[in-house]
């Protein structure tokens, strides 16, 4: 055993990081591990599950019975691996038998229960101690890390169980729906006459599948608790660094030897320099590179240490700046609150004995949770819709339908002002004031407020390119009878008046000034 | 043990479980990832504390008629979801669970633990926990080199074990003086661990050690503990 070649980081641990690195050691060699405790494990699963194929349940048992015996395999693999001397699946395979004589009656009675049997197998492997003494080191050894075994024993038990569980529920969660439905789970469960055999080795198998993953990180777990402690007890990585140290020594020792012959070889030429300055070699005993140095010449160490450090401090090197900025001032600090804490606390369980007093009152005390459940949940809503308005501006506008612009009112139609403003107030007397001596402008007048009417209160959407007929036609879109009667009427005798000059009958000043009143009666309480 | 002259692999391929995290500064800062069965105690603590704390308040709220089952569903809804987040964020990444194994959570490169990744990892725990029993999340942590379930590698966080405070450590007496030959930091440190621990190894076993440095420090065997103890002392300084 060479500690130089180990290939793990030798120091003193916890325990806990000593299980962490055993999960490291049988990461890194996970693949040799995993294969070789398939390769010895499976087969043997297989030849039990066939003999006793009709005890699922014993099988299981023997299996499991036996794992202190395929333990000695991975144990065997990372003992050699530690030190850099990984051996191949073949040679692995072909050491078992040797492995698996020494204490196997032990190991499979009264040793099988022990809690810490990971960091005990060490013991009896690799330093191959057997009855008294073997008991006497684990003693010695178990005074500090024994607890963490019997943790990680029990831990390993629960991550076993856990994940064969979770294989046979992932099993579960594969079967199809309608499987499911037509599985008969009492047969399954209670099998009569060995149809279900078959479920039970199934979730045999599972669990062998599951210690092949796990078990390798067991016993490393408890080979490295065990290394760990032999490290504490024995200061491994003190003698490690011990070692190195004398290396480099008496290394430096050699080669000082080695130097004084060469040069002593080569004296005669040393004379060719002999008028060299004389330059001080610097004391191997100075205090580190921040001595003064190259003190005998233009620019010593101090000098060119203060003209770097002077370059340094100037740009592109180092950039500064000024930042000016307000701040608040400092915050007042924090009145002493355990008193007005434990005065509220008292006042809580006041107000809570109340709350159990008023038994009956207790609809109130619910309706008032539920109004401020309810409070904060629409307060909560409010916040994100404040929070979130300028991304709702953003964005929410364009999830809207396209927004319908209003067209712009025409304010002349045909050459005639229908702006609102530009009528008199009351049409229907304008219009019988004005019929008797301006016929034509009364007519016109009519006709502009009857457009202006549809353009501003019926929102008709007329414009300047229209012609009378179509206006009509719009207004019959509208399916007001009376209205589109008028609107007839009056643009029938606009068109003779404008177009054909004849005049209007003198009976129809009535019939259109009381039509024009019936139809917007509100005109009359306007003035 | 043998004494062996051949030159020791390079530092890299060494396995170790501590995390080096360099800062802009460059300091290193050294994280121990917590692996399985620490944390999978610590969880366990967990889970014991909130049935506790449930049931109790459970029986309490009780009393109280459909208020208290209202009250409960709340309650039950704070625990579940909320309790490792508080306790994570408010408590330096310490649940009570990992406050008594040790351990505590931060952020990738050691800083503390933020609202968003504690929730993050927290939220992802009914990931881990599928099919049944943290199933994934075992799996994951065992695979992961720095143990991280799936949640810890959503949210960039690493449970690490706490640094505690250590007891001064006693030194043998001995006259101090200056080391002989140039130390670098690692050998200074291995000089004063002998001196600290000698308490903790056998007499025999501090001869042997000794006894490596006894050449090169130029003593006899005998006198190259007392040798090393001095050195010690002077490493360490006026104490």
């Amino acid at each position: 055993m060479r500690l130089t070649e180990a290939s793990v980081t030798i120091r003193p641990r916890s325990a806990w990081e000593a299980l962490d690195l055993g999960t490291l050691l049988a990461r890194r060699h996970a693949p040799l591990l995993m294969a070789s405790w398939a390769l010895l494990t499976l087969p043997l699963f297989g030849l039990l599950s066939l003999l006793l194929w009709q005890h699922p349940s014993w099988a299981l048992f023997l299996f499991w019975w036996l794992k202190p015996l395929y333990e000695r395999l991975p144990l065997h693999i990372l003992s050699h691996a530690l030190f850099g001397d990984t051996p191949g699946l073949k040679a692995s395979l072909r050491a078992l038998p040797r492995l698996l004589r020494p204490q196997l009656l032990a190991s499979l009675t009264w040793r099988r229960f022990s809690p810490t049997r990971s960091f005990d197998l060490p013991v009896l492997q690799l330093e191959g101690l057997s009855g008294k003494a073997r008991g006497q080191r684990l003693i010695v050894l178990g005074q500090r890390d024994g607890s963490a075994a019997t943790w990680l024993t029990v831990v390993g038990v629960h991550i076993e169980s856990a994940l064969t569980l979770g294989l046979l529920a992932l099993l579960y969660l594969l079967i199809p729906q309608q499987l499911q439905i037509d599985l008969d789970w009492k047969q399954l469960i209670a099998p009569n006459d060995g149809e279900g055999l078959w479920l039970e080795h199934l979730s045999n198998l599972l669990y062998a599948l599951v210690l092949v993953v796990w078990e390798p990180i067991y016993v490393a777990c408890g080979f490295t608790l065990y290394l760990n402690r032999r490290t504490a007890l024995e200061a491994w990585d003190i003698e490690l660094v011990f070692r190195r140290l004398r290396q480099r020594l008496t290394g430096v020792a050699y080669a000082l030897l080695l130097g004084c012959g060469l040069l002593l070889s080569q004296l005669p030429q040393s004379a060719m320099a002999a008028e060299s300055r004389q330059c001080p070699v610097p004391r191997l005993d100075s205090f580190g590179p921040n001595a003064e140095r190259l003190l005998n010449q233009p620019l010593t160490s101090q000098a060119a240490n203060q003209a770097i450090t002077h370059l340094l401090d100037q740009p592109p090197f180092s950039h500064r700046e000024t930042v000016t900025e307000w701040r608040f001032g400092e915050e007042t600090p924090d009145k002493p609150k355990s008193e007005d804490d434990a005065k509220a606390f008292i006042e809580l369980l006041e107000a809570f004995a109340k709350l159990v007093k008023l038994w009956d009152s207790l609809d109130t005390i619910a309706l008032i949770f539920e109004v401020l459940l309810w409070s904060g949940l629409l307060l909560i809503v409010a916040l994100l819709l404040w929070r979130y308005r300028e991304w709702l501006q953003t964005f929410a506008g364009r999830l809207n339908l396209p927004r319908r612009h209003r067209e712009e009112a025409p304010t002349q139609l045909f050459g005639l002002e229908v702006a609102p403003e530009t009528l008199p107030a009351d049409v229907a007397s304008s219009v019988e004031a004005l019929w008797d001596s301006q016929p034509r402008e009364a007519l016109g007048l009519l006709y502009r407020a009857l457009l202006s009417r549809l353009l501003h209160e019926f929102r008709l959407p007329l414009k300047s390119s229209h012609t009378e007929g179509e206006v009509l036609q719009l207004i019959q879109g509208l399916e007001q009878d009376a209205l589109s009667q008028f609107s007839s009427v009056l643009t029938r005798h606009w068109q003779n008046l404008a177009y054909g000059h004849r005049l209007p009958p003198a009976k129809l000043k009535p019939a259109l000034c009381d039509g024009w009143r019936r139809l917007f009666p509100r005109e009359e309480a306007r003035p | 043990m043998s004494p062996s002259l051949q030159p020791s692999l390079p530092t890299s391929t060494l396995l170790d479980n501590r995390h080096h995290v360099e800062t802009p500064e460059g300091i290193d800062l050294l994280l121990r990832p917590a692996g399985v069965i620490p944390r999978a105690l610590a969880f366990t603590l967990d889970l014991l504390i909130r049935g506790a704390l449930l049931l109790v308040l459970g029986l309490l709220l009780s009393l109280l008629g459909n208020l208290g089952s209202g009250l409960l569903l709340i309650v039950l809804f704070l625990v579940n979801w909320w309790y490792m987040v508080l306790f994570e964020v408010l408590n330096q990444g310490r649940s009570p669970g990992k406050q008594m194994l040790g351990l505590r959570v931060v952020h990738d490169d050691g800083t503390p633990i933020s609202w968003g990744a504690s929730l993050l990892r927290n939220l992802l725990r009914f990931v881990d926990m599928l099919p049944f029993a943290y199933c994934l999340g075992l799996i994951s942590s065992l695979a992961h080199p720095a143990f991280k379930r799936l949640g810890d590698i959503a949210a960039g966080t690493l449970v690490v074990y706490r640094e505690q405070a250590e007891p001064r450590p006693n030194l043998p007496d001995a006259e101090p003086e200056r080391p002989p030959m140039r130390l670098d930091l690692q050998e200074q440190r291995a000089i004063l661990a002998f001196a600290e621990r000698a308490g903790s190894l056998s007499q025999a076993r501090r001869e042997e050690l000794a006894g490596l440095l006894a050449e090169p420090l130029q003593v006899l065997p005998e006198q190259a503990e007392a040798r090393l103890n001095g050195i010690a002392r002077g490493l360490l300084g006026a104490s």
